[in-house]
């Protein structure tokens, strides 16, 4: 102690000051780097849809509107991701002449086998989820003003996509095997937990409400 | 300034208290959380179009008509189908778990041939198909060399197994027992037209005379409907139901009514009452009303009391009840759905006469049968006059010629048969199995062949046994079969060897048969193939005889040895002899019916003092000839005095380890007796003994 104390009157203290502060403000620094930069990216995996598919030359070029593919059949269910049976429609054959029009007919198309998409938002297997319910026909009876992109999207449910011309890149969590993208249940409780909510169901916060 | 101890936990203090103003620590905590929900047996969804395909089930012995749930063309569940007559939107125990029994660890997925040191070995088609047609060829022309035997009760594959029999000179086709035969063997004592039915909806008073109608007799699906309309929540019942047998079944637990009565003393009951509504007036045209009634003035209501357990205010109950009734059904039968005495039968049948509940809307009604289409098939009265207890027991004792080769369709009569026929089948030289599922006898088979679920293939219903009104449903596949080489039918593979053999039955494939018999049957095939069933009200036939002859006869049946009465129950949520207990249901088997490998077998603390035994304890139930199976002791007053009451179809020593090695198989100790009168066997009247092991 005695020598310690002498080296610190030989540096005037003001080193001292520095000396304290450094490895606790690098520890810090580093951390901070960790957390928000390193970690994310190693928690997650990037991987890319197995096909090129672009929504806005569908939209732009072949007048699609999003429910020609996304709709709800007749008993109610949502359909999602269209099949291929459904993009053969239109797909049975290359439509213009790009190797990846090429390659999505010879792969999928004529073997009738399904992509693996890969959906942003896939619930947990412990969570029911149902889209009729969540649908303009709900929703907008008191948000009139919403239109049906701006329920899917801007609601943060889905990111709107429906302009872009190559698909995001999907992000995997390593450790949950749930994409980056699948809502947690503080978003479902936005909605669901919001006071003024229960005035149209009083038991739409219910455990089983989506909990199976 | 160097790194010493205090740097590097100041460092370290720093690098935690950034580490809380970044996401990390809270989302790996969440993700932590999320992983370890993440088990392998957390069903997954299927996402696709949801489609609801009608079908009929052949698993279940009640013909449950269900509607089976698909997603993206793969089957997810069983329900009711509400628009159907063998539904009205209920599903039985056991056609509910058919979605998961297509893949039961113990199916059949292809042809196997026992090996020379006992294991399997797997074949062809062609190979299992060309074998057996070669040793077909030496019993060919021969009366007693090859037996056949079905345990579809309602399918036309019966015309074609029983067509091919014929075709090859024998007439050893026996169906497994069931009620449907011991009520074909009585009506036909009684001179009836068609097939006997039993009509409740619309009835004010129903009356089970040992029949558990509520559970494992007949469509009991569509009798389940009638009760429940009959009975709406909340409101006056509009019919009363009574039951009498042995224990509170879940017919009996149904009922407004519960007369204990001894087990297989359904007969004398019946006279019983027959003897009280003749003095009360009752009447019949039948031409041996006379002989009737002298029969059953035999049966007062003290000789009842004595020989049936019921007490005579009981039986005067019942028959008050009768007679005050407008539209009254009486409906006779073994308590677990087999094994029922004929005579007893007919007695129950004769009650409906006298009480004018024949051919009317309800009641008894002669309900015509569909014409065959396979022309060498036996006629239907010959196939129900072949015993195969008798056969079998023939067999035990060298009285019979023993088959070169017995086929087994879709049966198991290791199992189910009264007493143990394991031996007797072992004698035989060549065994074939066309089996679902690999249970005692097609373990015991030299050649086993995979047949699919009745949701996987082409098939039909007809009229099941006792239904008031004639019935036929078509099945189409509503899957591919799960495994491609189990996608073949039973009557496919029998068609195919009697065009080998020479004995052609004039269709080259069962969908042609089934096609056929939609048009014999005078059906709509579009509306069949959408799922609709063909329904007949008509009746046919005129008056039928009262069978007091044959009825007087079967009274001299031998009387049961044995301290103690056996009474078995059939539970359909414990599966069948041919499905065993479907792993979904196992949840169904309460604490009192199963410990661990033992079952429970259930006596009143009367029974209970007189043999000695105490709750829980283990005993041994003894019948003659050193049949014994072990139980453990519950006591419970759903049990009438004197008897022992055990479950049905636990027992087995095949199947997988959901079935195999729980409880016994109560068949082993049932003593079955060709009726005397009657000429058919059975087994209800089984005496026990009680050993504490």
């Amino acid at each position: 102690m005695e020598e310690k104390r002498a080296h610190n009157a030989d540096t005037g203290g003001q080193c001292s000051v520095l000396g304290g502060f450094l490895p606790f403000g690098l520890g810090l620094v580093l951390s901070l780097l960790v957390g928000w930069w390193l970690s994310p990216k190693l928690l997650f995996s990037e991987q890319s849809q197995p096909v090129a598919f672009n929504h806005k030359i569908h939209k732009e070029e072949a007048g699609m509107t999003c429910s020609d593919c996304h709709y709800f059949r007749e008993d109610g269910s949502y359909s999602g991701i269209p099949t291929t049976k459904e993009c053969a429609d239109c797909h049975e054959f290359p439509v213009g002449s790009s190797a990846k029009e090429r390659e999505y007919v010879n792969k999928y198309v004529k073997k009738g086998q399904e992509p693996d998409w890969k959906v942003y938002q896939m619930q947990p297997d412990n969570v029911f989820f149902s889209h009729a319910a969540h649908s303009l026909e709900n929703c907008g009876k008191c948000h009139t003003d919403w239109t049906e992109k701006e329920l899917c999207s801007t609601s943060g449910c889905h990111p709107d996509i429906g302009d872009s011309e190559a698909p995001p890149k999907y992000s995997e969590n390593r450790i949950t095997g749930y994409s980056a993208s699948t809502m947690k249940m503080w978003a479902c409780e936005y909605c669901h937990a919001m006071p003024d909510h229960r005035a149209y169901n009083a038991n739409n916060n219910a455990c089983f409400t989506c909990h199976k | 300034m160097g790194i010493d101890r205090r740097s590097i936990v100041k460092f370290l203090i720093g690098g935690a208290v950034g580490s809380m103003f970044t996401p990390t620590p809270w989302i790996l905590t969440d993700d932590i959380s999320i992983w370890t929900q993440n088990w392998p047996w957390v069903p997954k969804n299927i996402k696709g179009v949801d489609a609801y395909v009608p079908t009929v089930s052949k698993l279940c012995p009640s013909a449950t008509a269900m509607l089976v749930r698909t997603v993206s063309g793969r089957p997810v569940r069983t329900m009711g189908n509400p628009e159907h007559p063998l539904s009205g939107g209920k599903i039985s125990p056991l056609a509910a778990t058919e979605v998961q029994l297509l893949y039961s660890p113990s199916r059949i997925k292809r042809p196997l041939r026992k090996a020379s040191d006992g294991g399997w070995k797997e074949i062809s088609w062609t190979d299992a198909l060309a074998l057996l047609d070669e040793k077909l060829g030496f019993v060919k022309g021969s009366a007693t060399r090859l037996a056949v035997i079905s345990g579809d009760q309602t399918g036309t594959v019966n015309e074609v197994l029983s067509g091919f029999v014929a075709s090859m000179g024998s007439k050893q086709f026996f169906l497994m027992p069931s009620e449907a035969q011991t009520l074909a063997r009585a009506w036909e004592l009684m001179g009836g037209a068609g097939m006997p039915g039993f009509e409740t909806a619309g009835s004010d008073y129903v009356l089970a005379l040992g029949a558990d109608i509520l559970e494992s007799w007949g469509a009991s699906t569509r009798t389940r409907r009638a009760y429940c309309e009959a009975r709406p929540h909340g409101e006056v019942p509009a019919a009363t139901y009574a039951y009498v047998g042995p224990s509170c079944t879940n017919t009996a637990v149904g009922a407004d009514i519960w007369v204990a009565a001894k087990p297989g003393s359904q007969a004398a009951v019946a006279l019983g009452l027959a003897n009280l509504l003749i003095k009360a007036g009752a009447t019949s045209s039948a031409p041996d009303f006379a002989a009737f009634k002298a029969l059953a003035a035999r049966f007062e209501p003290a000789t009842v009391a004595q020989l049936a357990g019921v007490s005579e205010a009981n039986l005067a109950m019942l028959a008050e009840g009768l007679q005050k009734a407008k539209a009254p059904v009486v409906i006779p039968g073994s308590e677990f759905g087999q094994g029922g005495s004929v005579a007893a039968a007919a007695a129950g049948m004769a009650l409906n006469l006298l009480l004018g509940a024949y051919n009317q809307k309800v009641g008894l009604r002669a309900v015509p049968e569909f014409a065959p289409v396979v022309e060498k098939a036996m006629a239907r009265k010959d196939v129900m006059a072949n015993d195969l207890a008798a056969y079998m027991q023939g067999l035990a004792e060298d009285n019979k010629a023993r088959p070169e080769i017995l086929i087994t369709y879709e049966a198991n009569p290791v199992y189910a048969l009264p007493g143990d026929v394991a031996g007797t089948v072992a004698k035989i030289p060549f065994k074939v199995a066309i089996a679902q599922f690999m249970d005692e006898t097609a373990t015991m088979a030299d050649l086993v062949l995979p047949s699919p679920l009745g949701i996987e293939r082409y098939d039909d219903v007809a009229t099941p046994a006792g239904c008031g009104v004639a019935i036929y449903c078509l099945n189409t596949p509503v899957i591919d079969a799960v495994n491609p080489a189990a996608n073949i039918h039973g009557g496919d593979v029998i068609l195919g060897l009697a065009a080998k053999q020479n004995a052609n039955l004039g269709f080259n494939s069962f969908k042609d048969v089934l096609a056929a018999k939609a048009k014999a049957v005078g059906a709509n095939v579009a509306d069949l193939t959408a799922g609709k069933a063909f329904v007949s009200e008509a009746v046919t036939g005129a008056q039928p005889s009262l069978a007091a002859e044959a009825i007087a006869k079967s009274l001299e049946a031998k009387a049961p040895e044995g301290a103690y009465a056996l009474a078995a129950v059939n539970k359909l949520g414990f599966g069948t002899a041919t499905t065993a207990v479907p792993p979904q249901n196992l949840k169904l088997v309460r604490e009192f019916e199963l410990a661990g490998t033992l079952m429970y077998v259930h006596l009143n603390k009367a029974t209970a003092a007189k043999a000695g035994v105490a709750q829980g304890q283990k005993v041994t139930l003894k019948a003659g000839d050193g049949k014994a199976i072990p139980a453990l002791v519950n006591i419970s007053e759903m049990v009438m005095d004197g008897v022992v009451m055990a479950p049905c179809n636990l027992g087995h020593t095949a199947f997988d380890e959901f079935a195999k090695g729980k409880g016994a198989n109560v068949a082993r100790l049932f003593t079955a007796q060709v009726e005397p009168g009657t000429g058919l066997s059975f087994w209800t009247q089984t005496g026990v003994a009680i050993e504490k092991a």
